[in-house]
């Protein structure tokens, strides 16, 4: 307790709080821009923090951290475009929700979410982080198969319309995800002897080529601009309050994300871009009008933009106790603690506590920040995008897009793929196959195969290598899961085919 | 615009085409490597088929709407392709310059002729933005944008 | 690809060349350097890299852009700067060992080749470790050894990497020592950590940073010639007879035309890195090198007649 206050002490000067500001404001215009990740922010920041003292360092890294997973929510409502992986859930209501012109109403729910989640994540970190860190490393090859195969049961809700439809998006992004060096093997793959395909596809960049560039081609070929102008824009003024109380007013919703968010931190390797999808699903899933998702439900807004915030602090569980990164960014956070001498262990929370509890204090209050600088930045945003008329706002994206898309990795093959996959995407929406699948496929693909191919590697010396899969409780626990997903997916959309659920929904839509 | 067109069999159709271009170059790929691929390419090809049976049996949508002018669509389609080509000619800043007004004097047509006084009008705001970006990137984040002959 | 900037900066500065031939040379730098990182940011050739900025901007008095092109295991970014980068020593690029030894020869498509540039100097290396559990029924590595020969291929090793220094030097050990090990990639040290926590493998061929990184873990035997500064109790393979020394090498090479005036130039400055650098970077468990010139090329050399045989074969296996 003692630390606690020596820490918080540290923390409440002038020069914390102006750091904490300026990383909370810096991270969320990068986390706005697509293509530029929470690991790059970080990355860039890097240099700037060696000439400080290690707590102000981190301070900032925190900072960004928060910030920039905040950030992707903007793009994620106002132009259909996941700023950062980890907010793909965001775009489903959130998007729907701008063109019904409650863009801000969606814009001030994502940010009570994420100052929510930022917040619970921290308390995790500081009272759980031990006992929690054990049940990160429980997870291994054959578990992390299963998890990824939890995450394909997604495909079903994601999917709208054709089921079949959705799986093939799913297979079309798993191979997506080969193309490249193979991650066990060490062979190329798919490259058709073009040596830049090593790189493979990156996520990001089918990320903001399957969503942004679709969404541009509509705008164009509509000519006019997908969110309602400033006149159109319904008198509805909802106030902050009226926000608020949609927010607070669910705390089942709330909680259950949260729970769902810091859950999934702490997997190494799931990380970010899955939690807010997965949350996104429970929610849907426990709805009372699962219908209304996809269709502007603030309440899937709330699910994935808290869960994904959960996850900064909670995914440096393993990170501070264990040195083992829960999610990118947090490589670059654990450079910085090696660098200054800090072993990650738990002589971190008791020999350096006060500077462990003064880091993990600040992303609390990196959290808080979040609520003016998020919602003042919100309004400002919101305006530019709704004022600017189409005809600039078209080739503004696009501009941002492609340099984006070129800055991840420095290259101009990457634009091209952007561009490829996002053409071909608006022609794969119009027969029915949507972009959530394949790059869900894109994200589980990779996770699936590594741990498919470890798990029968490491069995070479059994009798029946494939057991290994199913090798300990917690594998099993997984396995059933999936199937409990799966079927929970699947009978609903049997029963409304075989016509038993259609009184239902015709009551739902009188 | 509306299409007719059977999309169960056209998706399937796809994903079939899919399926072929990477089954062909599968062969000389170790064992590890090729053991995940291989199972997925199947069950998309299993899949794609499930499609087209189902587009015969019992069709889905078989009408696709093409919201807007299909005119529009196909020349902004190329146009962002044409941008890319022209970074590698001539750098990101002259191509984005180019395409960014190229664009805006296309797009704007759409409510009525854009005279040339107009388009002026927009050139301080228009290089304001793409230069602000420009150096954002250049400068700040350290990007290596390609460049042309000039910039 | 591009008609690079540098391509005017190249023919100005050679009409330059012309009329003060002499002072030309020795004004290098005198435009910004880029220097490319092959990996992600947050790995360790990235943050080697931020720390060599401030020095190297320092000692040679201009910027230094530290950019990243990440792919293929570093594969993209080396076949393009081969293909690419201009021979005037502003674009400089990370290099590892054994990765350009090892892609060339298994992969038909690595677009680059080991010896197509201009290797300025390696600057560290991370010798390779074997690392266990600290409640590993394995107290030494013959403890492990002789498991190994009861129960073959039923010790697991999880390392980083397929055919990269952790693969390839425990390859080498399986042949040294004749035992059958079973080796488990993995992508990068942190899921490695975990992977050993949770007990999913038996333990790690992994490099020295990680026994120096974790609390509860012994580290068997280190593959380097004497012990590392930073892991002082931890034998090396040679001391218990096993002539296995190697691991990786970071360093940066330049395009194979560069000039040697340039050449010295950056390595000079990279060895003033380093002595600075060497303080933050041992007690984690590098060793700092400086390796260039005739030695450079026998390291190479010797690394090649060491992993070539052993890839030849892994490739006709498949």
């Amino acid at each position: 307790m003692d630390m606690l206050l020596q820490a918080l002490a540290t923390l409440l000067t002038f020069e914390s709080l102006i750091t904490v500001l300026l990383g909370v404001t810096a991270g969320l215009f990068i986390g706005a821009l697509p293509g530029l990740t929470a690991s790059m922010a970080l990355a860039v920041l890097l240099p700037f923090t060696f000439s400080m003292e290690a707590l102000q360092g981190l301070i900032a890294l925190g900072a960004v951290y928060m910030g920039s997973i905040y950030g992707g929510a903007f793009t994620a409502i106002l132009i259909n475009t996941p700023g950062t992986p980890s907010s793909i859930a965001t775009t489903f209501d959130g998007y729907p929700m701008a063109r019904q012109g409650r863009a801000y109403e969606a814009l001030a729910a994502a940010t009570m979410a994420s100052v929510v989640g930022g917040l619970v994540g921290v308390a995790f970190l500081l009272v759980l982080a031990p006992p929690l860190a054990r049940w990160a490393v429980a997870f291994g090859p054959a578990e992390m198969f299963w998890v990824a195969m939890l995450g394909l049961t997604l495909v079903a809700s994601l999917s709208s319309g054709s089921l079949l439809k959705g799986l093939l998006g799913g297979c079309i992004g798993m191979l997506l995800s080969t193309i490249g060096v193979s991650p066990v093997g060490g062979e190329t793959r798919f490259t058709f002897g073009f040596p830049p395909l090593q790189g493979g596809i990156e996520l990001v960049v089918a990320l903001i080529g399957l969503f942004v560039i679709p969404e541009l081609l509509n705008m164009a070929a509509e000519g006019r601009g997908a969110l309602p102008g400033v006149g159109e824009l319904r008198r509805r003024d909802t106030s902050i309050r009226q926000v608020a109380r949609q927010v607070f007013g669910k705390p089942v919703n709330l909680i259950r994300s949260c729970l769902i968010g810091q859950i999934i931190a702490i997997i190494p390797g799931a990380g970010g871009n899955v939690t807010s999808l997965v949350a996104y699903n429970e929610a849907r899933r426990f709805s009372k009008d699962p219908k209304s998702f996809g269709k502007g439900n603030v309440e899937g807004v709330v699910a994935s933009e808290s869960s994904n915030n959960v996850m900064v602090a909670g995914s440096m569980v393993p990170l501070l106790t264990l040195g083992i990164p829960g999610a990118p960014p947090d490589a670059i956070i654990l450079g910085v603690l090696l660098l200054h001498g800090l072993r990650p262990g738990l002589d971190l929370f008791t020999q350096s506590g006060v500077l462990t509890n003064g880091f993990i204090l600040s992303m609390g209050l990196a959290a808080l920040m979040l609520l003016p600088v998020g919602l003042l930045g919100g309004r400002l945003i919101h305006r530019v995008v709704i004022r600017t008329p189409y005809y600039f706002l078209l080739p503004g994206i696009a501009m941002v897009t492609i340099l984006g898309t070129f800055a991840l990795r420095n290259s101009y093959l990457d634009v091209g793929i952007m561009l490829m996959l996002g053409t071909a995407g608006y022609f794969l929406r119009l027969i029915g196959i949507q972009a959530a699948p394949i790059v869900l496929g894109l994200i589980l693909g990779g996770i699936a195969e590594q741990g498919y191919v470890q798990t029968l590697m490491a069995a070479v010396a059994d009798p029946v290598p494939w057991l290994r899969l199913l090798n300990n409780t917690l594998s099993k626990v997984l396995a059933l899961l999936v199937l409990v997903g799966a079927a929970t997916a699947l009978v609903p959309i049997w029963l409304e085919r075989s016509g038993r659920l259609d009184k239902v929904s015709q009551e739902d839509t009188p | 615009m509306m299409v007719r067109l059977n999309t169960d069999i056209a998706a399937g159709l796809f994903g079939l085409a899919f399926a072929a271009v990477l089954w062909l170059p599968r062969g000389d790929m170790g064992r590890l490597t090729i053991m995940f691929p291989r199972a997925i390419l199947v069950i998309l090809a299993l899949l794609s088929v499930a499609l087209v049976v189902k587009g015969f049996v019992r069709p889905g949508e078989r009408r696709v709407e093409i919201p807007g002018s299909p005119t529009r669509l196909l020349v902004v389609m190329i146009g962002f392709f044409a941008w890319w080509a022209a970074i590698a000619q001539l750098g990101f800043l002259v191509a984005t310059l180019v395409a960014f007004y190229a664009l805006t004097w296309y797009l704007a047509r759409v409510d009525g002729p854009v005279e040339g006084t107009r388009l002026l009008k927009w050139t301080p705001s228009l290089l304001a933005l793409v230069l602000v970006f420009y150096f954002t990137f250049k400068e700040v984040l350290n990007v290596r944008l390609p460049t042309g002959l000039l910039f | 690809m591009f008609v690079s900037r540098h391509t005017l900066a190249v023919a100005v500065s050679a009409l330059t060349a012309l009329t003060f031939a002499a002072s030309a040379q020795a004004e290098y730098p005198e435009e910004d350097i880029t220097y490319v990182i092959p990996f992600d940011p947050g790995g360790e050739s990235d943050v080697t890299a931020r720390f060599q900025e401030p020095i190297l901007e320092e000692e040679l008095g201009v910027n230094v852009n530290v950019t990243h092109r990440p792919g293929g295991g570093g594969a993209v970014a080396w076949s393009e700067f081969q293909n690419s980068a201009e021979a005037d020593g502003y674009e400089i690029i990370g290099v590892n060992l054994p990765h350009i030894i090892g892609q060339p020869i298994e992969r038909s498509d690595a677009g680059y080749e080991t010896d197509d540039w201009k290797i300025v100097t390696f600057f560290h290396s991370t010798p390779n470790a074997l690392i266990v559990s600290k409640d590993s029924p394995y107290e030494t590595l013959e403890d492990l050894v002789e498991d190994a020969k009861e129960n073959p291929e039923a010790i697991t090793l999880g390392g980083s990497g397929t055919y990269s220094a952790n693969h390839l030097d425990m390859l080498r050990f399986e042949k040294e020592a004749d035992i059958d090990l079973t080796y488990i990639p993995f992508s990068g040290t942190g899921p490695l950590k975990g992977a050993l926590e949770g007990n999913h493998v038996s333990g790690l061929f992994n490099y020295t940073m990680l026994g120096t990184e974790m609390d509860n873990v012994r580290v068997l035997a280190v593959a380097s010639e004497e012990r590392v500064k930073a892991l002082p109790d931890a034998p090396t393979f040679k001391e218990q007879g096993y002539d296995i020394v190697g691991g990786a090498y970071r360093g940066v090479a330049v395009p194979a035309d560069t000039s040697d005036e340039v050449v010295e130039r950056l390595r000079e400055a990279f060895a003033t890195a380093n002595e600075q650098i060497a303080e933050k970077q041992e007690p984690l468990g590098f060793v700092m090198e400086d390796i260039h010139g005739e030695e450079l090329d026998e390291l190479i050399a010797t690394l090649r007649e060491a992993y070539e045989p052993i890839l030849e074969e892994a490739k006709e296996d498949d």
